[in-house]
């Protein structure tokens, strides 16, 4: 019996330290797993395309965590607009979200057609060839500033063009 | 519809059936009765179904095709029909829908009208869209196609479908076919 045991606690020790990277964004820090690690967040592939509309754009990039925890994209905040929140692509559907999770040692794409940022109440029309400064905030890293380069508005990351 | 990541595949689906032309009857940009079948008879004609409030997909579908237009002849350009539904005919009134699309490519055609005949249309060719409902912050979600439908010249049917996935190099390589009414 004693020589069973072995091998299945090592399985549960190992499913603990699963449970307390993956669980990091429950709020509770008290498990064995969330002292192996914190988020190492960087942002590349940052772009916008050209608006239409002199209300509204969308924003694109790749949040890349190094680090053994998972965080969260909680708000982001734009000089060129009043307002900026996050969205799902849900079918046909855009949906508002609260947060959109960064995985340990994982990455959150935003990507046309998907995840994206939408841009509100614009207080000019970005052009291509501009910047428009972005800041994310996370729920446990500190805030990232992103110089987000406007793309023409048929831009396409695999392309380039 | 998984069509994400699918940069080698061909953008394209010609349809062994292709769909009828939706029988609409609708409002176009100038405040006009327009009739879809009648105003596109041996048109090449692409059809979306969009919103004007919309950051991403819609924006990018219509830019998409303006751009890969633009490459083709004139007098090809001046034949192609590219008819943009709104799924949002509350706030899309003919001069929104106007202003949008002129910022897209001023020969392109915008329709409006009562949204009951417009999902109706749409379902005829397998685009499924809920009407506009507003979300706990008051804020109105609309919905948008996720394909754009080619319709031949020669036989008025819907034989090319294009997903979301489809970028501007996919509509460049396949406009001139399609304007002949030819396979892409």
């Amino acid at each position: 019996m004693r020589r069973r045991l072995g091998p299945a606690a090592l399985v549960l020790a190992g499913a603990l330290a699963l449970a307390g990277c993956g669980g990091s964004d429950s709020g509770s820090d008290s498990g064995s797993g969330s002292a192996d690690g914190k988020a190492e967040l960087s942002v590349g592939s940052a772009y916008m395309p050209q608006p239409v509309s002199d209300e509204m754009a969308a924003g694109f990039f790749t949040v890349t965590n190094k680090g053994g925890a998972a965080d969260e994209l909680t708000s982001v905040t734009s000089d060129v607009a009043g307002q900026v929140t996050v969205h799902e692509t849900v079918g046909g559907a855009m949906r508002e979200v609260k947060d959109l999770k960064v995985p340990a040692h994982g990455e959150l794409v935003l990507k046309s057609g998907g995840d994206h940022l939408m841009f509100e109440q614009l207080k000019r029309k970005p052009k291509e060839g501009q910047t428009v400064t972005v800041e994310l905030r996370f729920a446990r890293s500190g805030p990232v500033k992103v110089e987000m380069p406007v793309k023409s508005a048929t831009y396409h990351p695999k392309t380039g063009h | 519809m998984v069509s994400e990541d699918a940069g080698t595949e061909k953008a394209a689906t010609v349809l062994d059936k292709p769909f009828e032309k939706p029988d609409l009857v609708l409002t176009d940009t100038q405040g006009k009765k327009y009739d879809l079948r009648k105003e596109t008879e041996g048109k090449p004609t692409l059809i979306y179904f969009g919103y004007t409030h919309c950051p991403d997909v819609c924006p990018s579908t219509m830019s998409n095709i303006a751009v890969a237009k633009k490459q083709l002849p004139k007098a090809e350009q001046d034949d192609l029909r590219v008819v943009f539904v709104t799924t949002d005919p509350d706030r899309d009134n003919p001069a929104e829908l106007g202003k949008w699309l002129k910022g897209i490519d001023p020969q392109f055609i915008g329709l409006t009208g009562d949204f009951a005949t417009i999902q109706a249309g749409a379902r005829t060719l397998g685009i499924s869209i809920d009407a506009p409902r507003k979300d706990k912050n008051g804020k109105v979600i609309s919905e948008h196609g996720t394909q754009v439908i080619a319709f031949s010249p020669k036989t008025d049917g819907g034989y090319v479908l294009y997903g979301e996935g489809a970028t501007v190099d996919d509509y460049t390589k396949d406009l001139p076919a399609i304007v002949k009414g030819a396979n892409p």
